[in-house]
């Protein structure tokens, strides 16, 4: 490289920069969780998310060229995903347990979930754009952009919607949980990663391994319910009105 | 290396619910279908490897930084909505309390407390 390459460019060549941005943001995330004592509604994942947008916006790398460096990383939530067969495997018992409640609730849950949103942006006047991008707001990403782009909704928006979803359902549960004396730890992991995906399932497993399973199994289970019916449901609604 | 090993059954699962996708054309990930598959073969054995916990247990650690890219990606879409964003926050933050209230309440109707840990 000539020396009157600028040292950004020249930095972005390699995936190494994103990597060691995210790694850096992540642990300085974590550090000022922790000295911040753990708030419930102040998620160490939005602290470090914050960090990092900061830091591209400081150093103005465009979002695109770190997206394409992050990749090395991102592309390991593929067989992250899998490795939550594990927790899932070894909080089978306690699951079996209480298949019937669950499979109960699941259903009624996950489409509340939706709905509670989708009604109240509708009463608020959003456009039907908008509507499609936030339906699947609380199911996990992966999941999740497939189904808003089968609605046609726009993905970047419904990006956005995860994470305030997932970070909002945090406080939301603990508010809740209180508010109803609520302490099992499985019902407020189930409760986690059915509203909250993803990031509600990080949180239950900083609460304990317990929490953290059922959390996974209500993400995933929501995660499938929703891809099945919501797209049908959806094409019903469109056909009626 | 017990992590290797395991990390490559962790691949090879996520490649499997790849091509189960291809053929059914199922609207899931195919991280979700590895997942159930490595839950059903563990429940199968009988126990888990040292391998796949080896691997899966530092991943599942990792996660919150895994999803950070795409999360940050919210910043820098926000000029885009101007004038529509307090609307879809009303309806993310008040539909998402409704929907934990609902999920927790239906939860403790039909389980109870039976233990408290």
């Amino acid at each position: 490289m000539s020396a009157d390459t600028p040292l950004l460019t020249l930095l972005t060549t390699t995936p190494l920069f994103a990597v060691g941005l995210t790694l850096a943001a992540y642990l300085l995330g974590s550090a000022l969780f922790q000295r911040l004592k753990r708030p419930s509604w102040l998620p160490a994942i939005l602290i470090a998310a914050l960090l990092l947008a900061g830091a591209l916006a400081l150093i103005g790398l465009p979002y695109a060229t770190y997206q394409q460096g992050a990749t090395w990383l991102t592309v390991l939530l593929g067989p992250a995903t899998v490795a939550l067969g594990m927790p899932l495997y070894q909080q089978l018992p306690r699951i079996v347990e209480l298949w019937r409640p669950l499979a109960i609730c699941l259903p009624i849950a996950a489409t509340l979930a939706a709905c509670y949103s989708l009604a109240i942006a509708w009463l608020l006047g959003s456009s039907d754009t908008i509507l499609a991008s936030i339906a699947a707001k609380s199911v996990t990403a992966p999941i999740a952009i497939g189904i808003t782009e089968q609605l046609g909704g726009t993905v970047a928006l419904l990006l956005g919607a995860l994470l305030v979803t997932g970070v909002i359902t945090i406080p939301c549960v603990s508010l809740a949980a209180r508010w109803l004396h609520i302490d099992d730890e499985r019902l407020i992991g189930f409760a986690l990663g059915l509203n909250g995906h993803a990031i509600g399932t990080v949180r239950a497993f900083e609460i304990s391994p317990t929490a953290g399973a059922f959390a996974s199994l209500g993400m995933s289970l929501t995660g499938i319910f929703t891809a099945v019916l919501l797209p049908l449901a959806w094409r019903l609604i469109s056909m009626g009105s | 290396m017990p992590a290797l090993s395991g990390f490559l059954w962790l691949i090879s699962y996520w490649l499997i619910g790849e091509v189960v996708i291809h053929f059914t054309a199922l609207p899931i990930s195919s991280g979700v279908i590895g997942m159930l598959l490595l839950c059903a073969t563990l429940a199968v054995r009988g126990r888990v490897p040292s391998s796949i916990a080896a691997a899966a247990q530092p991943l599942i650690a990792l996660l919150a930084m895994l999803i950070m890219p795409g999360v940050v990606g919210v910043f820098f879409i926000i000029g885009e909505l101007a004038g529509q964003w307090s609307a879809i926050l009303i309806a993310l933050v008040l539909g998402t309390l409704l929907s934990v209230i609902t999920t927790l309440w239906l939860l403790k109707r039909l389980i109870g407390q039976p233990h408290v840990r």
